[in-house]
């Protein structure tokens, strides 16, 4: 029941044991909401197997993916890192733009277009990674390309 | 044939204390939010990524786009616990 939130839930437990010495250690990843779902499509573009790879572990461990899937969940943390890392020190203008701009609209990608164009354009020309949204028909344009957005509070073109 | 002015004393306290309210609210509103827009409409997903900005930037509405956790990030995650009914 993994969309359940727990009801009467003023008891939090706080387990500060840290991980075992004989489990490798990875760093978490430390990026707040908003520049991570900036750099969502992104990471997405250049983690897709190691993210797939997790989530195959996972549903193939038995409910115990947990324990037996951390080599492959190190490796989904290293390379969203990396991703992050790599915008960061190659478009970190327009990635603040972008998230600054989601994190004041509610966090919908629909608000901030031209942002999201600029940090798209840098992020190709510089780290290669495209925006791509999965599923999305071969014969109509991608959301994200249209310039008219008409649900956004400015419809009109957008760059 | 003037309006005393006792009869525009209500007038006013009932325009200010609808001005009291209303400021009391829009602060409360700003500083809560740091000074950007609120969020509306929040889904669990929602709320729970504000409670993950909480325990990095120290803030519900605080962000931060480097990778570097703070120190302790990795064992200050929360277990919700509730008690069994049965």
């Amino acid at each position: 029941m993994s969309h359940r939130q727990a009801q009467f839930n003023q008891h939090v437990l706080v387990d500060t044991t840290p991980m075992p010495d004989h489990i490798p250690k990875v760093e978490e990843i430390g990026t707040t909401s908003a520049p991570l779902m900036s750099a969502a499509y992104f990471i997405g573009d250049r983690c897709k197997a190691f993210n797939d790879d997790y989530m195959k572990c996972k549903a193939e461990a038995n409910g115990r993916g947990e324990l037996e899937c951390l080599k492959e969940g190190r490796k989904v943390t290293r390379c969203a890192a990396s991703v992050i890392k790599d915008i960061n020190t190659n478009c970190l203008k327009q990635f603040n733009a972008h998230w600054e701009c989601l994190e004041n609209n509610n966090h919908h990608l629909f608000e901030c277009r031209k942002a999201e164009m600029d940090l798209n354009q840098c992020v190709f020309d510089k780290l290669g990674l495209k925006k791509t949204i999965p599923d999305t028909p071969e014969n109509v344009v991608p959301v994200h390309l249209r310039a008219k957005q008409l649900y956004s509070r400015f419809p009109g073109p957008q760059w | 044939m003037g309006v005393p002015f006792e009869a525009l004393i209500p007038y006013g306290i009932i325009v200010a204390m609808f001005g009291v309210t209303g400021i009391g609210l829009s602060a409360t509103k700003y500083l809560g939010n740091e000074g950007k827009a609120a969020r509306w409409n929040r889904d669990t997903w929602d709320k729970v990524m504000m409670e993950r900005d909480l325990r990095i930037t120290g803030t519900l509405r605080g962000q931060y786009g480097g990778v570097e956790a703070p120190k302790g990030f990795e064992v200050s995650n929360p277990w919700k616990v509730e008690k069994r009914i049965f």
